[in-house]
């Protein structure tokens, strides 16, 4: 097994993301996974969707993503609550002893990141350890109504 | 989720959640309101200022208790639901959430005013336009439009930000207030248009009160939330009251009545006038040449800098509290869930919150008037806080499990609060202008018929109302906390057994002062009158008598306590779930013959109702061969069912009563495993099963066998163990008293197939009352 995939952790946004990342390691070697979702909080201001909302959107990724990795997969989950999501990964990655975090980044205009906040620029200009950037793989996925018609829809 | 998780989504202090709530309170209404209360009712409206802030204190206290009883997303619709059910629920749902865009509109309205009004920011650049209905609109319209758009994107707002927002914005009032005073107000007519002038004002300004229900809607935030929640919403509405009654006395003490409410921008117009002295005073000093204007000018724009960012923030507040009150809804299924999804990747309810946007903007377009949008607002509102302080009421009285406020009224005000905040609540409502009730009426049809087409069939109401109507068990039961055996007892061939298996469960609880309650109803038919039957039915009188007569002799031989009840009634099976009731019973127990019934029960039309609804734990006999009834070699099946550990319980209280040798086993099936080596064997899994249910019935190691069978077919299996032990004891296997089974298919199957002794046994059933039966209850007492 490669040695970087041994201890991963994968931040999961949502269900779609979860699919395009176990998408993306499919065919490959891999330990142990935290998947993790980081719920981003404002501190103060009102946020935009509910904690309750949006935990229930991390256990329906989780879901996914278990369900598409398979019962083999060594999957452990978690739910982090922060107001900087890109920190939050890494204290994670700190806690589970990671080798690598790994992000399937999805598209998104420049503007649309710069007003959202590019969550992945961040994972990588500001990390410690490993960052694997795995491609999403437009596969023939016959379930996979989840690709990139959908998100280059919504980057406009 | 572990428990440090959750103390991390807890990052609101009573600071930050008092800001929450004084953001969304403060500013945007009273930016825009002075000249309508002005025009409606002179400086006097400083009084409906004050009534409002006082009819939102009501609300506050009780929905702080709610608050933290249910800390759950949706605040008020929420609580109203599940108290209330469905049926209200809709109709607040929907209330709030149109509350909530024509709030946003009127709010967007005001920003326009402030821009492009009289007097406004067109006012002092020259090329914008001033005074100009369109523009208003149109700035209202794109702004509406650039929010809705920065939420659907899930622009970042820090908690920095809406600080020092809130903060300029008291800032602002503060200075105000403070220059306004000093420029000597004078009150000329105090009150024009008489109180009740005053108090149709209160509901026009009732729309800059609707705000601090956010704090409620972030319970599950908040640290601490039994001090931190109830002082943040009593302080973000006492705040405002006050600094609005100030507002109203300097505006109106400034400028001339007519003048006020003329204006489009009435602060920044007062503040005009509160400057201008100032400039007269810095003139006097040499070589300073400020124009008197420019004075009275800067303060203009400072209130309208500040009216921008208050309109602002309290319309993105609402916009984000309607998405919540929508994804509640659809948590409760009283909405379509696809309204709710979340953005994959902006992580916004974008649905929501373009459908709150459109909404907006369509408010905005008709242009009703920017005082009937912020009416309409109050309205809703109104009438969910009086909702509100219905639940309140009915959670106290219905007193659910689940219910355990951090926060409660303090004794002396319950149920003052409440009921005094309905009451004023109502009266609002009442007497607000015909149109206004117009609107508001047709968004609560839009709510009942929503209800009566969508809700009902798929949100089933779970109303607490019943429980909260009938009688409180308590008042009757003698309040020692005995435990009761209910045994209805009809044949007296099975009635010794039946009630020699109650005092072995009456035995387990001797120290609690056990009693088994034998129950003997004679059924009387609809048509005939309850004392009219009697008579000519003493035979069955006799019977009764002597049937508890027999009941009593048996147990003065087993040595129990023992009390009958004789009833005469038209259905068996509702007169022993009242006897449960009344006599608030820790158990049940019923015999049965074994046989299915006719068509419309499953097992029988006793059965039936007591087994599905009774709220104490229920054990249903079918009694086998003599000697071998609950005692002998007793088996329990040991399954995962949720009432697995009530039927080991019950066989193990068998087995300790039982005089004769009686042996216990608890006895699992498991399918054969897949052959994976890292996996338990199915042995293995089943006797862990075993140990994990024998602990969960307090059943001691050393007192059963553990006895683990493989094969694939589970209900083969048991039957043919069940052929070689006298008494098999099995828990339900379903919950809810719905389905086509009582106890579940495998524990009715066994019942029916065996010709043993079977013990069906579950535990407490969650059943809310239906109001119907709260109310005959009630009437029956």
């Amino acid at each position: 097994m490669n040695d970087l995939l041994d201890r991963i952790v994968l931040p999961v946004a949502g269900p779609d993301d979860a699919a395009a990342t176990a998408r993306a390691l499919s065919d490959r070697d891999f330990g142990s996974i935290l998947a993790l979702n980081v719920i981003e909080k404002a501190g103060g201001a009102p946020d935009k969707a509910s904690v309750e909302q949006r935990e229930a959107v991390a256990e329906e990724a989780f879901a996914e993503l278990e369900a598409r990795l398979g019962p083999g997969a060594d999957i452990e989950t978690q739910v982090r609550y922060g107001t900087d999501v890109a920190e939050t990964i890494f204290d994670a990655a700190d806690d589970f002893d990671a080798t690598a975090i790994v992000i399937t980044p999805r598209g998104g205009s420049r503007w649309v990141r710069l007003l959202t906040g590019d969550v992945a620029l961040s994972l990588v200009t500001d990390t410690d350890r490993p960052v694997v950037v795995l491609p999403d793989v437009d596969s023939a996925d016959p379930t996979g109504d989840d690709g990139p018609t959908d998100s280059g829809g919504e980057d406009e | 989720m572990s428990e440090s998780d959750q103390e991390l989504a807890r990052d609101l202090g009573f600071l930050e959640a008092y800001t929450i709530g004084l953001g969304t309170m403060i500013g945007a209404g009273i930016f825009v309101l002075p000249s309508i209360a002005a025009e409606q009712a002179g400086p006097a409206s400083m009084v409906s200022f004050f009534a409002g802030g006082m009819v939102s204190l009501l609300a506050a206290l009780s929905l702080s208790e709610l608050a933290t009883g249910m800390p759950k997303a949706g605040g008020s619709y929420y609580y109203v639901n599940r108290a209330l059910g469905s049926f209200f629920g809709s109709i607040v749902g929907w209330g709030m959430w149109a509350g909530l865009t024509f709030a946003s509109a009127f709010y967007m309205i005001g920003f326009g005013q402030y821009l492009f009004g009289i007097g406004g920011l067109g006012k002092f650049i020259g090329f914008l336009p001033e005074g100009s209905q369109i523009a208003i609109s149109a700035a209202a319209l794109v702004m509406a439009a650039i929010l809705t758009g920065l939420n659907y994107y899930g622009v970042k707002e820090t908690g920095a930000l809406q600080n020092v927002i809130v903060l300029s914005l008291v800032g602002l009032i503060v200075a105000f207030l403070g220059l306004g005073a000093l420029s000597g107000p004078t009150i000329e007519e105090f009150n024009p248009e008489g109180w009740p002038a005053v108090a149709a004002t209160v509901g026009t300004v009732y729309v800059t009160f609707i705000g601090f229900e956010v704090i409620a809607t972030s319970a599950e935030e908040i640290k601490n939330p039994s001090r931190n929640l109830p002082l943040a919403m009593i302080a973000a509405v006492v705040t405002p009251t006050l600094m609005y009654v100030g507002v109203m006395f300097v505006s109106t003490g400034t400028l001339t009545r007519d003048a006020l409410a003329d204006s489009d921008v009435p602060v920044a117009t007062v503040a005009r006038e509160i400057f201008d002295p100032l400039a007269t005073g810095v003139s006097a000093i040499p070589f300073v040449d400020i124009g008197t204007a420019s004075i009275g000018s800067f303060g203009a724009l400072l209130m309208i800098v500040g009216a921008v960012l208050a309109t602002v923030s309290s319309a993105n507040a609402s916009i984000l509290s309607a998405a919540r009150v929508n994804f509640a809804m659809g948590r409760d299924r009283i909405l379509i869930n696809w309204l709710n999804e979340v953005h994959d990747r902006f992580r916004t309810p974008y649905r929501a919150i373009t459908a709150t946007g459109v909404i907006t903007l369509v408010l905005i377009a008709v242009n009703v008037g920017v005082g009937t949008l912020a009416e309409v607002a109050s309205f809703m509102y109104l009438i969910t806080y009086a909702l509100v302080h219905v639940a309140v009421i009915v959670l106290r009285r219905a007193d659910p499990d689940t219910y355990d406020p951090a926060f409660r009224i303090p004794d002396l005000l319950y149920p003052i609060v409440p009921i005094a905040g309905l009451v004023a609540c109502l009266a609002i409502l009442l007497q607000m202008r015909l149109i206004v009730q117009a609107i508001g009426g047709v968004i609560v049809v839009f709510g009942v018929a929503w209800y009566l087409l969508y809700a009902r069939e798929r949100a089933p109401s779970k109303s607490l109302v019943g429980e909260a109507i009938a009688p409180e068990p308590t008042a009757i039961a003698d309040g020692e906390g005995r435990y009761r055996v209910v045994v209805p007892v009809a044949n007296p061939e099975t009635e010794r057994d039946l009630l020699r298996l109650a005092a072995a469960s009456a035995h387990a609880h001797e120290d609690e002062n056990a009693e088994v309650i034998a129950v003997n109803v004679i059924e009387v038919p609809q048509q005939t009158s309850l004392s009219q039957d009697l008579e000519f039915e003493e035979e069955r009188v006799d019977r009764q008598q002597e049937l508890l007569a027999t009941a009593r002799d048996i147990a003065a031989e087993l040595d129990i306590g023992l009390r009958t009840r004789a009833i005469v009634g038209r259905e068996t099976g509702s007169v022993v779930l009242d006897v449960i009731e009344e006599e608030n019973a820790d158990h049940v127990l019923l015999g049965w013959q074994g046989r299915r019934s006719r068509r419309d029960h499953v097992l029988g039309s006793t059965i039936d109702p007591v087994i599905g609804r009774a709220s104490c734990d229920a054990t249903l006999v079918k009694l086998g061969p003599e000697d071998g009834r609950g005692e002998g070699d007793v088996m329990v099946l040991a399954g995962e069912g949720p009432h697995a550990p009530v039927a080991a319980r019950r066989a193990g209280e068998f087995v300790s009563a039982s005089d004769t040798d009686s042996s216990l086993t608890l006895f699992n099936v498991q399918e054969p495993g897949d052959g994976d080596e890292d996996e338990q064997s199915p042995e293995e899994r089943g006797e862990e099963l075993i140990a994990t249910l024998a602990e969960r019935a307090g059943i001691e190691d050393a007192s059963y066998e553990a006895r683990v069978e493989v094969a694939e077919d589970i209900e083969e299996s048991v039957l043919d163990a069940a052929a070689e032990y006298d008494t098999i004891c099995v828990g339900a296997t379903r919950s809810g008293p719905v389905s086509q089974a009582v106890f579940g298919s495998l524990p009715e199957t066994v019942g029916e197939r065996t010709d043993r002794t079977v013990v069906m046994a579950r535990g407490p059933e969650e059943s809310a009352m239906s109001v119907r039966e709260a109310i005959a209850r009630r009437l029956a007492t």
